[in-house]
Formats: C-alpha cells, structure tokens, sequence
C-alpha cells in the first residue's frame, strides 16, 4: 500500500519546495510529484532526466462557426463570464475569459457554436536517482484547475503502484484554495512548513483548517526561525489548537539560500542533513506504526 | 493609476513591497491574494465593513425535478450529481454558468446567491488610506471570481496598489489585467527567477508597463548572473538582510522602517508614474 505525504505551507516561499527535495533525495525510493504546477520548482533543484510529456488539456474553450452565425447575440446574454463580444461588424468574438461552460453553446439558435478542446499545459515523467518525478507546466495564465494536479497525483499512484514504490511525495501549491484540496485529498499525512512570521501564521491557521477538514494527521516543520519568540510560540500554540505535532525547526540562516543558489538542498548540507533525516524518520515511522 | 505587484514564486516579496509602495505614495490598497491574505498585518488598517461576494449557485424544486438528469450530464465542471432520483450540488465547484437552467426540462432549477468570500474594508493610519482584503472561503474553486469582483470596485482615478497572488494562472491574469503598472517582484533564486519570467511573459503579452525589482538579494553579483542575458534588468535590488527581516515578519513596513528602502522604491516607482 503507497503511502502519500504532501508538503505545503498556506504561505508562499516558507520553503516547501526546498525542504520537499531534501526530504526526497534522502529517500529510498520514492514518486515524486511537484502539484505547484503554474510556478513549478522541483525540476530545477532535483536532478532528473525526462522521459515522457503528455499534453493537458483544461476546460474546453467556445469556438464560432462564422458561416452559420447570424449575429443574434443570444450567446452574449447567455455568458456569465463576459467572455463573448460583438465587434462592429458583427462578428461574435470569444476570448481567453471563456471557462468553458458551454452555455453559449446550447443558447445558439443556429447551433453555430461549438466546444473544442484548449491546450492548458503539459505534464512529464521523469526519472530521479532514486525513483521518478511526475511534474506539470501550466501555460502562463491558464487556468490552474485542480484538474491537472488530480491528473498527475493519479500517475503517480499508478506508477508506484507498478514500480512497487512505498512513497509518493507531494510538493503542494501555496494557498487554501481549490488547488490545496486537490493536493492533499487521500493523502495519509501532510507536513506544513511554517515561516516564522506573522504571515506564516496566518496562512498556516488557513491550511490547518482545510487538513482538518479532511481529517488529515498532520506534522508542523518551523522554518526560518529565530527571530521572534512571540511569533514562534504562537506557531507552537496554532499547531496545538489543530492537533498538529512539531517536527522540527530550522532557524533563518544565510548559508540555505546560498546553497539554493547552488542547487544544494538540505539534503547536502553538513548542519542540515541530520535534521531533515530525522524529520524523515518521524513521518514514516508515524505513518507505518 | 492601479499598481500591481505579482512575482509568479510566492515569498518573493509581494506583500512586504506592495505595502511600502503604499505607504510611500499613499495609496489605496487592494489584497487580491485571496486565498492566503496578509497584508493587514503590515498595514493594519481598523476594519469597519465587511461586504459578502456571492455569486449564483442552482437551486432544485423538488416538486418539479423529475430525476431525469440531463444537469448533472451537462454541468461540465461536475458540480452536479444524482442519487436515486435526487440532484445534488457541490458547491465549491459551481461556476454559476447556468447551463444547468437552461437545459432543464422541467424548469425546475433557479438560481440563488451564495458565498464565496468577504471583501473586508478599512481605514489604515500607515497608508493614510483605505485597505480592501479579499477573503477566499477556504477550499473555494471562486478565487479568480472574487479577484475580478474586487478589482470592479477599484476606482482607476486614485492612485491604488494591488498585491496579486502567487503563481502563474488566471488568478494573476485577473490581478494584473487592471494594472498601469506592474511591479515585477524577483527572488533572485533559480526558482524565483523561473517564476518570476513566466509571470513577465503574461505581462508582456498583455502589454503592461512595467518594472523589475529584485528582493532577498545576496548580492549584486547574483543579480547581474541572472539578469545577464535579459533585456530588462532589475530596476532596484533590496539584499537580503537580517534587519528587514526580522522588522518584516514581525509586521513592519520596511518603508518606513529604511530609508534607503523608502528612498530607492520611491524614485523607481515615481520615475514609471511620471513616464506615463
């Protein structure tokens, strides 16, 4: 049976991608899956080699037959979306706002409107040292539904399935959003990386309202501490009121993102390797008991 | 005048430069980083209206509804479902297109308004102005929608600051689509900078002014490395320093806190407005 661990954070840049690929390089075996699919990162800290890409489609988008149009408007009064207009001439436009509801499809007198598919993106399989990385790129300013990130979660079960993998390794969105569910339905535990900062608690009461929701266990790793007392016992009191246990705490220390700028994770580093290994064990060991 | 700052990478900075920004110039100040909004905790403004978002959402008649279905085949974001002869809606996925409506054959469905989020309002003494934070009902598909419902309410003739949200899809599309100005924010990281030029691409493409500005820098040269072989370089570099840090998460401005981060965002950002 895979077991599922998502990493995420309710805040942006408190450091999931990074701690996620320490926690994968020091791995066994293990599927990778970067859901962060419209600013994806995990490719570019994890050594890889691509072996597939498959075309995602999103939503489809309305397409105007111009031949059997004849200009009624009934579609402008049937899109909710503002996505239709009528240039001067007439001629019925539909530009990228279009969800693809098919509304305006089935408003058209003349049958003139169609639904045809629209290109979102592209997702890859690629190979890592240790197992395989599933990662996605959305075209910029598509529409990033949970679709694509629910497509790749299912290649990855799939693949750990048939490799016979134990552990399938998420590197979730920012956000609460509808992307976040999607990132963390059916997983066995989430690890919520914390920046310490007011922001960071803020957005981490966000996330652990939403895992609660999905009655999720869940671990709670402090980053960049070291700063504030105050707001790092209010962390510790958060992570409390939703039952999530600390894990760890790395403090803000100039020598991480200096070895970001390297491509060394946490994994290379001599102070750090000890800490995301335990951290590693405390997951598995949690999820296996 | 509307001002947005995005980055594509989240952390890279939006919210600390976005809030400097207004408080240097004074400026009305929009959070359309719904799902995940912070920047109250800058500006601190005293809330005094909080303003429901709804959108419409299908209700069924029981004593019309028949079972017969053909919604739930055609809701095409699958909000829709049927057990035994009852249809059920998942709310969170309801873009209220109202085809549901149309295709129903029994007339059966109506549409009624329902929640997706707050636009919470007030005034800040940091800004001198008024703060507007978006709050995303968490777990919501509706995020763009609250976006473009705030963003109706901005007034193009004052000068206001927009924070975006992180990433790269149609939520940043929409915070920037009202922009004169975009404030491109970079960590100067392998991942910021990827991010950060998918972002420059949809800025590009839609045709917006707009201006780099590099943050968490560890030094000029880092900068230069990335910034190499482009075309437009950071128009200003803020390093990464213990001191903005802390006063950062701790909830300060740094704009008021530095005045060298005060001195340098207000000459780029005055230098743009008068370029216009």
């Amino acid at each position: 049976m895979t077991q599922q661990i998502a990493i995420l954070s309710g805040k942006g840049g408190a450091g999931k991608t990074s701690i996620t690929a320490s926690i994968i390089k020091m791995m066994e075996s293990v599927v990778a899956v970067d859901a962060d699919v419209n600013a994806s990162n995990m490719p570019i800290l994890l050594p890889h080699t691509q072996q597939s890409t498959t075309p995602y489609f999103g939503m489809d988008i309305a397409q105007v037959k111009h031949d059997s149009c004849t200009g009624c408007g009934a579609c402008l009064n049937a899109c909710q979306f503002d996505a239709i207009s009528q240039n001067e001439a007439g001629r019925i436009l539909i530009d990228s706002d279009c969800e693809g509801c098919a509304a305006c499809a089935f408003a058209c007198p003349e049958n003139a409107i169609s639904m045809v598919e629209r290109k979102g993106g592209d997702w890859y399989v690629s190979t890592v040292d240790n197992g395989y990385l599933i990662h996605a790129d959305l075209i910029p300013g598509e529409d990033n539904s949970g679709k694509l990130i629910t497509k790749i979660r299912s290649e990855a079960s799939a693949l750990a399935k048939q490799q016979d993998i134990a552990y399938i390794v998420i590197d979730g969105p920012p956000g609460t959003s509808c992307q976040a569910i999607s990132s963390v339905t059916g997983v066995n535990l989430v690890l919520a990386v914390v920046e310490e900062s007011l922001s960071g608690l803020s957005d981490y009461r966000r996330l652990a309202e939403l895992v609660q929701k999905f009655s999720i266990p869940h671990y709670v790793l402090i980053n960049k501490a070291g700063f504030s007392v105050e707001v790092e016992k209010s962390i510790i009191q958060a992570a409390a009121e939703f039952d999530g246990k600390i894990i760890g705490r790395i403090p803000f220390d100039r020598e991480i993102p200096t070895a970001l700028q390297e491509l060394q994770s946490l994994a290379e580093m001599d102070n750090y390797r000890g800490v995301i290994a335990e951290l590693l064990e405390q997951m598995t060991s949690s999820l296996n008991h | 005048m509307i001002i947005s700052v995005v980055s594509g990478k989240g952390g890279a900075g939006k919210t600390t430069l976005a809030a400097s920004i207004a408080q240097i110039f004074e400026a009305e100040f929009y959070d359309l980083d719904v799902d995940a909004p912070n920047a109250e905790y800058y500006l601190q403004p005293h809330f005094s209206s909080k303003v429901p978002i709804t959108q419409p959402v299908p209700v069924f008649s029981a004593e019309r509804c028949d079972g017969c279905g053909i919604c739930t085949k055609e809701c095409r974001f699958h909000a829709l479902y049927k057990i035994l002869n009852t249809v059920y809606l998942t709310e969170p996925l309801c873009h209220g297109c109202g085809l549901c409506k149309m295709v129903c054959p029994q007339q059966a469905i109506s549409y009624q308004d329902s929640s997706v989020g707050d636009i919470r309002s007030g005034h800040s003494r940091r800004t001198n102005n008024t703060v507007h934070v978006g709050d995303l009902v968490i777990g919501s598909t509706r995020g763009t929608y609250l976006i473009s419902e705030m963003v109706k309410k901005i007034d193009p003739e004052k000068l206001s600051v927009i924070d975006g949200p992180p990433g790269n899809s149609c939520a940043a599309v929409a915070a920037i689509k009202p922009a004169d100005l975009v404030v491109l924010v970079v960590e100067p990281t392998p991942f910021g900078f990827h991010d950060m030029q998918q972002t420059e691409q949809i800025v590009q493409q839609m045709g917006k002014k707009y201006l780099i500005i590099a943050n968490k820098a560890m030094g000029d040269a880092e900068v230069d490395k990335f910034f190499r072989d482009k075309e437009k370089t950071a128009a200003l570099t803020i390093t990464l320093e213990d001191r903005y840090h802390k006063a950062n998460l701790q909830g300060e401005i740094l704009s008021q806190q530095f005045c060298e981060i005060y001195a340098g965002l207000r000459q780029v950002v005055s230098q743009e407005l008068i370029n216009r």
